[in-house]
């Protein structure tokens, strides 16, 4: 017993108890790192296979012979969370212009616009449709000046498949939304992933023309020189553009309701996929 | 002492719960955008050019090289004497006149073209010096842009309406 205190008392005892304790330590902490790397591995494998979700505007202009892809934003876990992303133009192919064609006022362009999902997840998709003029003389590479008191309703894009119109549309129009510039549009069933049957909506345009009543805005200046006066009659569309933007919104599936009322603003009632839009705004 | 305790616990305990909120309000969204248009190009600069020969007035209208496509109508005007249209075209079928009295150009004067002539010939005029009369031939003209129905085809000059209303807004230049 007496011996056992001597060795308990001794300094050698506590460099030894100290010295295991420290290896002790050590190795605790090697424990939980690898417990931690197998957690984290675990997880990520998990998220890769949820997360994707991807849109594409498709576009078959007047010399297109098929849809194009105009601009897609996809999100890609494979390639470290990035978005893959493109913005093209609308109406390239409206006019040939390798032939010098001139636009012809009151004529119909074949413009077709429909939108795909191009993720891994199902969507629900908006369509939001601005009509407006421009500056035609804006520099290249700067951004046109918009023209806010020539009249949009000139400008025809002729929609189709508009639940309502034809009975049979799937396209649903959000009048609350809609102003003569602007047209909001709700595609009534989910959108499957990309390759799956159904992972394309019904086009919303077929056609696009600038009305003929463009020629009958015009503005007349008076001058007076050495008593002669001068009427100068030009024309208020000359020498402006005209521009059509598509911006395309989608949003996942799962709880749709609570999605799209966080993401858009808009209430909407989801039953069997299919999408309704509320009357009653909260 | 304790209280104030219970109260720190129980307000690290609803900061971690609502750590979490953040993400189940997150949704899966994309977005993509795209927008194109052309300039349109209206207006047109048209001169007449007329020549008098043997009591005829001969009338051609000219449009500048970048005016877009016009239909063209001509009506002439005499104080003193009776005067007739001739169309000088080998099938005569190149102006024909109106109910208005207006005669009507039958093609589409493109950007740099010209209409074919046009005569306007006084009738009966008195060879003998001290009958003759002073006297104006006033021609009046007009052009309207070429219209285009739904297949990009022109309207044809007879189904044009000449009196279509403008919308027209008007400023003053002031005096110079």
């Amino acid at each position: 017993m007496k011996r056992m205190k001597r060795f308990l008392k001794s300094p050698k005892t506590t460099v030894i108890a100290f010295g295991l304790a420290v290896i002790l330590l050590l190795f605790s902490s090697i424990g939980g790192t690898r417990a931690a790397l197998t957690y984290f591995s675990e997880t990520y494998a998990s998220r890769v296979q949820m997360s994707n979700i991807g849109v594409t505007l498709l576009e078959k202009s007047h010399n297109d012979k098929e849809f194009k892809a105009v601009s897609k934003r996809d999100y890609s876990d494979a390639s470290n969370g990035t978005w893959s992303e493109s913005t093209g133009a609308l109406l390239e192919g409206m006019l040939d212009k390798k032939s010098g064609e001139e636009l012809t006022i009151g004529k119909k362009y074949k413009e077709e616009l429909k939108v795909q999902n191009t993720g891994d997840i199902k969507q629900y998709v908006r369509v939001s449709i601005y009509k407006y003029w421009v500056d035609g003389k804006a520099e290249e590479g700067k951004e046109a000046e918009k023209i806010p008191n020539l009249d949009p309703g000139l400008i025809e894009l002729n929609l189709v498949n508009i639940a309502g119109q034809d009975g049979s549309g799937k396209w649903l129009l959000d009048e609350d939304a809609s102003t003569k510039e602007r047209t909001v549009l709700y595609y009534s069933d989910v959108l499957e992933a990309e390759g799956a049957q159904g992972d394309t909506t019904d086009p919303f345009t077929d056609t696009v023309k600038i009305n003929n009543n463009i020629a009958t805005k015009v503005t007349q200046t008076t001058t007076t020189k050495n008593g002669y006066t001068t009427i100068k009659t030009t024309y208020d569309y000359d020498g402006v553009g005209f521009c059509i933007e598509a911006k395309v919104d989608a949003v996942q599936d799962h709880n749709a309701e609570d999605a799209i009322w966080s993401a858009w603003g808009r209430r909407v009632t989801v039953e069997n996929e299919t999408l309704s839009l509320s009357t009653v705004q909260e | 002492m304790k209280k104030k305790q219970v109260f720190l616990a129980f307000l690290a305990a609803g900061l971690v719960l609502t750590s979490s909120v953040g993400s189940a309000w997150a949704y899966f969204t994309t977005y993509v955008e795209a927008r194109g248009g052309e300039v349109i190009s209206l207006g047109d600069e048209t001169t007449i050019t007329e020549e008098f020969s043997e009591w005829t007035k001969h009338i051609r209208i000219t449009s500048d090289a970048d005016s877009e496509p016009v239909y063209v109508r001509a009506k002439a005007f005499c104080n003193a004497y009776e005067f007739e249209y001739i169309d000088p075209s080998e099938r005569k079928d190149k102006w024909t006149p109106g109910a208005d009295g207006y005669y009507y150009y039958s093609d589409i004067v493109e950007g740099g073209g010209e209409t074919t002539e046009l005569l306007v010939h006084i009738k009966d005029v008195p060879t003998d010096e001290v009958d003759q009369k002073d006297f104006n031939v006033i021609v009046v003209y007009e052009t309207t842009p070429v219209q285009y129905d739904e297949n990009g085809d022109p309207i044809p000059a007879a189904e044009i309406d000449w009196n279509g209303k403008l919308d027209i807004t008007r400023v003053e230049g002031g005096v110079e």
